[in-house]
């Protein structure tokens, strides 16, 4: 995986789909043969990745809300879509067909 | 002590058994019930409602081929309604552009097409039957439909070397998975067995293709190689145990710990016409038999990879030593290492079979009557 550019739009897969648990009420992303279940960050994440903003523009909304640093907030959402990419769940201008 | 049931995450809707296609290397039963007693909508509906209420997340709706049956659209939408990831695992055939698009509206998530290699004539002669065309068709159709698209390629000793074309041809098929599944050998595969399993030089070089594709493929495809237990050290933590994540509802309403359990003789289970499908879950024999750890033999008892693999397949030590308790063969450490080294090492030397029906030939699957 090359990595991802601060210019890029990140998007969810339409593969996955984000709903809540029936039995804990947590927020969930399905997608084929797998689930991942969203901490707080990661929900606020994936909130943002709908193929409008840049990643550049996904960090600063987040630095701004958590007031936290933009670097150390870009690296943990760079290495949280990078989980995802790696199962194949976001999408780029690269990936999408 | 008697542990609480864990939670149900995943749920196997066998609608039929019938299938128009006769793959040697089918896991369905080898003896099926009358067709007449498959479920109703209804008391499908009802499955997929209380697996919803369970916890179970996934529903893979799969047969035989789930398309035979014309209410389907009708349980995906019920499945979608009570909150469950819906998967078509499908030979594609009857999958038209109408009953695709049926589908889509009813609120499937994904589909999932076999292929039985990449070129038609041989893709044709495992199936048993001429289908390669329709599927290249009905995977494009699902792909412009907007479906993410998984294709499944069961391997064996006819089609392993074909690797690196069926994973050109699932890229060219924009497919978002693949499963690349050595067969696995239940039902009908276990009678073909000496015809299907490959040489261990065979799995040698499927395992190095696979692994680079999957490199090579990362963020685009998912590559997934499923490694023959026949040659490992250490089974396959089936269903990840008995009765742990996983059931499977059979055409009749049966409910299984996994998709071949009905094979295992010694067990009776329990059918959703005469219970809940919680309480088969949670309170019936047949789950609770092979669940946790106590029930185990040595050496899985004292065994430090007991709660790693969980002993294997249950179905696979019925099958090869006749008893469902014990170890499965597929580990190195079971005194019954034997009755599965033997048929491996019988086909290292041994010509592949001609790939073709008859006496002394493959056993092409037949249908339910």
């Amino acid at each position: 995986m090359s990595p991802l550019s601060l210019t890029e739009r990140p998007k969810l897969s339409p593969r996955a789909r984000l709903q809540s648990d029936k039995v804990t009420g947590r927020p969930i992303l399905l997608y084929p043969e797998g689930v991942l279940v969203l901490n707080p960050t990661g929900q606020a994440i994936l909130g943002l990745c709908t193929g409008e903003l840049t990643l550049q523009e996904i960090i600063a909304r987040l630095a701004a809300d958590y007031q936290a640093p933009a670097e150390h907030v870009s690296k943990d959402v760079i290495a949280y879509l990078d989980r995802l990419r790696a199962i194949n769940l976001l999408e780029t201008p690269a990936t999408a067909g | 002590m008697v542990q609480p049931a864990p939670r149900p995450f995943s749920l196997l809707a066998e609608v039929t058994h019938r299938c128009p296609l006769h793959c040697p290397y089918c896991s369905n039963p080898t003896e099926f019930p009358p067709v007449g007693d498959e479920l109703t909508t209804a008391e499908w509906r009802r499955v997929l409602n209380e697996a919803a209420e369970m916890g179970v997340l996934h529903v893979g709706f799969s047969g035989g081929e789930p398309l035979q049956r014309p209410d389907l659209a009708g349980l995906v939408a019920a499945a979608r309604s009570a909150g469950l990831y819906s998967n078509l695992i499908t030979s594609a055939v009857g999958l038209s552009r109408d009953r695709a698009a049926e589908l889509r509206t009813a609120g499937l998530d994904s589909v999932q097409i076999s292929f039985q290699s990449d070129e038609e004539p041989l893709a044709n002669l495992i199936a048993g039957t001429r289908v390669h065309a329709k599927k290249l068709e009905a995977a494009a159709l699902v792909r412009e439909l907007g479906f993410p698209l998984t294709i499944n390629v069961v391997l064996h000793r006819a089609n392993i070397g074909r690797l690196p074309q069926i994973i050109a041809l699932a890229e060219k098929l924009d497919a978002e998975r693949l499963e690349l599944a050595n067969t696995q050998f239940y039902g009908w595969a276990f009678q073909n067995r000496l015809a299907l399993l490959p040489t261990r030089a065979q799995i040698r070089e499927a395992v190095e293709i696979s692994f680079a594709a999957k490199e090579r493929l990362k963020g685009r495809m998912e590559v997934i190689f499923v490694a023959p237990d026949y040659y490992a050290d250490r089974p396959k933590p089936c269903m990840h145990g008995w009765g742990s994540r996983h059931l499977t509802v059979n055409p009749r309403g049966d409910v299984l710990p996994c998709p071949t359990a009905g094979g295992i003789k010694s067990l009776r289970f329990e059918n959703i016409r005469e219970k809940s499908l919680h309480w088969i879950w949670a309170g019936s024999e047949s789950f609770n038999r092979f669940r946790g750890t106590e029930w185990m033999p040595q050496p899985c008892q004292s065994c430090e990879f007991r709660e790693i693999d969980f002993g294997g397949c249950r179905c696979q030590a019925a099958l090869l030593t006749e008893d469902a308790a014990n170890t499965d063969p597929a580990c190195a450490l079971s005194p019954f290492r034997d009755r599965l080294a033997g048929i491996v090492e019988s086909v290292q030397d041994a010509p592949a079979a001609a790939f073709a029906g008859g006496p002394g030939g493959i056993v092409y699957r037949e249908n339910p009557r």
